[in-house]
């Protein structure tokens, strides 16, 4: 910060200097800034403007492309599929957030218990994380079969619950997709949670010791609400990746059963890619982007001090 | 007694989250190609290489892990020199409207890639890129995270030795390339670990960029093979040898994984 501060005057001392010397201070801005600066209006900020265009018009791969208005727009919000998909999106924002950040925590407490090997737990909490959800949905489909031959059914068998039929139940298909997201991505939540609990200060815990609070009582009254800001940034991150969801739902369900795991990117890319409806899979999408746009600036509003960008 | 139960705990937890690795392992050893009845279908009882050598000779298969490798190398080794240039540029340079050009990226990383994939498809098809490398290396090549991360790694740095260069007549690109960079290794190796994980394990922009089965990344090659009966055990052998790169990553690099995820979230 105090940087910052100075370089208005930096500026015009620069500015001064023979353009040979500037250029063997600034070499490097020239070479290569502006490239990037093209490649970014050519990869992200064109695109970006490109697709709020054609929710305007009817765009064929081959073919005429015509202006129609509103007309995407009108059918955007009769479509009882898109609110169906959007309304799925956030019934599988409501089975997993919490719990990925519950267990996220959890796993953070165990972690900084001082358990030996923390490090290599650690690192098996984190695993899923870094791997591809082609992996992890083959395996998961295999454990939560709909048959008696399926793992997760021969084990709740042992507790005298009958078959279920997972996936190719509506009623539990988006649950079982919500678990396996949860289960990939808690390894993440896990390490900003454990981030958070090395910053508490020691002192304060000493301190609820000496004055004889039990362990219940120093995790709700000390531990939890100093996670605050952590609690807060891991939700809204949570959030907007809920909101994303696609791997599973086309890897495992393909948006079944009616279409009860038909999340918005599935639909968006179904409209766009299946039906090749590009236009209207654009306004999907600018859909998904303003609710997006509307969790961030929740988070800047609350949090964009602590984050430190801005 | 009580620590006894919270290791056993502990141990179980841990057994949880390995257990599905253990089944692909196991069951990549085993030859099925009939109907799974039993629960423990993917413990083999002679272990055999056969699907591991039916994917050597099928040809396709180890094309998905060659297109792989060349979509996920190239961004990762320009995404570490891109974003480390980069940050530097934005962390010690003076240039007008540096604050402006910075802040428009810190506001496209909220956009999500599901709005740009569609006029992405639209311009490729223009470019002739569907169904090439081009589409999924060259949107890639530099990342605004990554710029990011290299900046606040920077700002944290004195200018003292870049300075001391400067008075001893060094141009900049020799600073960055004997100062800077080596500085800022660790970084620059969190950046090229996330690029690695985010193009490895891609499956939406392959899927729709790539429509050619030989030009399948190995995620949308497995996707493609996931859910027919009978193959479960290629399909673990697949799994398997797509996860060795991944595992291999993370067995070294997991430091820079966890502190990037941290920097990218908290300071």
């Amino acid at each position: 910060m105090t940087l910052k501060k100075n370089n208005p005057n930096i500026n015009k001392k620069k500015n001064k200097l023979p353009f040979k010397e500037r250029f063997r201070k600034n070499a490097i801005v020239y070479l290569f800034l502006f490239p990037i600066l093209i490649h970014f209006a050519i990869f992200q900020v064109f695109p970006f403007l490109f697709s709020f265009v054609l929710t305007f018009m009817d765009w064929k791969i081959i073919g005429n492309h015509e202006w129609v208005g509103l007309k995407h727009w009108m059918h955007f919000f009769q479509d009882k599929l898109a609110w169906k998909a959007l309304w799925n999106t956030f019934m599988f924002s409501v089975y997993y957030i919490v719990p990925t950040m519950a267990l996220g925590l959890i796993l953070a407490l165990i972690i900084n218990s001082g358990v030996r090997f923390a490090g290599f737990f650690k690192g098996i909490f984190f695993l899923p994380v870094v791997t591809s959800f082609v992996i992890i949905a083959g395996l998961w489909g295999w454990l939560f079969r709909g048959t008696e031959s399926g793992l997760i059914n021969w084990i709740i068998g042992f507790f005298g619950i009958e078959p279920q039929l997972f996936l190719s139940d509506s009623s539990q298909a988006l649950i079982v997709l919500a678990g396996l997201s949860i289960l990939k991505v808690a390894g993440s939540t896990m390490i900003y949670y454990f981030a958070g609990l090395q910053s508490i200060p020691k002192e304060l815990y000493e301190a609820a010791k000496i004055d004889g609070a039990s362990k219940s009582k120093i995790f709700w009254k000390i531990t939890f609400p100093l996670l605050k800001p952590i609690h807060f940034y891991v939700a809204i991150i949570t959030t907007i990746g809920s909101f994303q969801i696609f791997d599973s739902a086309y890897l495992l369900t393909g948006g079944g059963p009616n279409y009860a795991t038909t999340t918005i990117v599935f639909y968006l890319y179904q409209q766009g890619f299946t039906n090749l409806n590009l236009s209207y899979a654009a306004v999907l999408s600018y859909a998904l982007f303003f609710i997006i746009l509307i969790v961030s600036l929740i988070q800047r509003k609350y949090i964009g001090k602590d984050t430190a960008i801005y | 007694m009580k620590k006894i139960i919270k290791y056993l705990l502990l141990f179980i937890l841990a057994f949880s989250f390995l257990l599905p690795f253990l089944i692909m392992l196991l069951g990549s050893l085993k030859e099925i190609e009939y109907a799974l009845l039993d629960p423990f279908f993917w413990i083999p009882e002679d272990p055999s290489l056969g699907n591991y050598l039916y994917i050597f000779r099928d040809g396709v298969f180890m094309r998905w892990i060659f297109n792989s490798v060349v979509i996920t190398v190239i961004p990762v080794f320009s995404q570490m020199f891109l974003c480390a240039i980069l940050g530097y540029i934005f962390a010690k340079k003076q240039f007008p409207g540096r604050e402006t050009i910075f802040w428009v990226f810190m506001a496209v990383i909220m956009i999500p890639q599901q709005l740009l994939i569609i006029p992405k498809y639209i311009m490729f098809a223009q470019f002739e890129w569907i169904n090439t490398y081009w589409a999924l290396i060259v949107p890639e090549l530099w990342g605004i995270m990554g710029v990011f991360l290299v900046r606040q790694f920077l700002q944290g740095i004195p200018n003292d030795f870049e300075e001391a260069a400067y008075i001893d007549g060094a141009n900049d690109v020799q600073i960055f390339f004997k100062i800077i960079l080596p500085l800022s290794l660790p970084v620059v190796a969190t950046v090229g670990t996330f690029s690695f994980i985010s193009n490895w394990n891609d499956l939406f922009q392959p899927l729709i960029f790539m429509t050619q089965e030989k030009m399948y990344p190995v995620t949308v090659g497995l996707a493609s093979l996931l859910g027919k009966e009978g193959n479960f055990g290629i399909e673990m052998a697949g799994s398997t040898l797509s996860f060795i790169p991944t595992f291999l990553i993370f067995l070294f690099f997991q430091r820079y994984f966890t502190e990037g995820i941290q920097m990218s979230g908290l300071k």
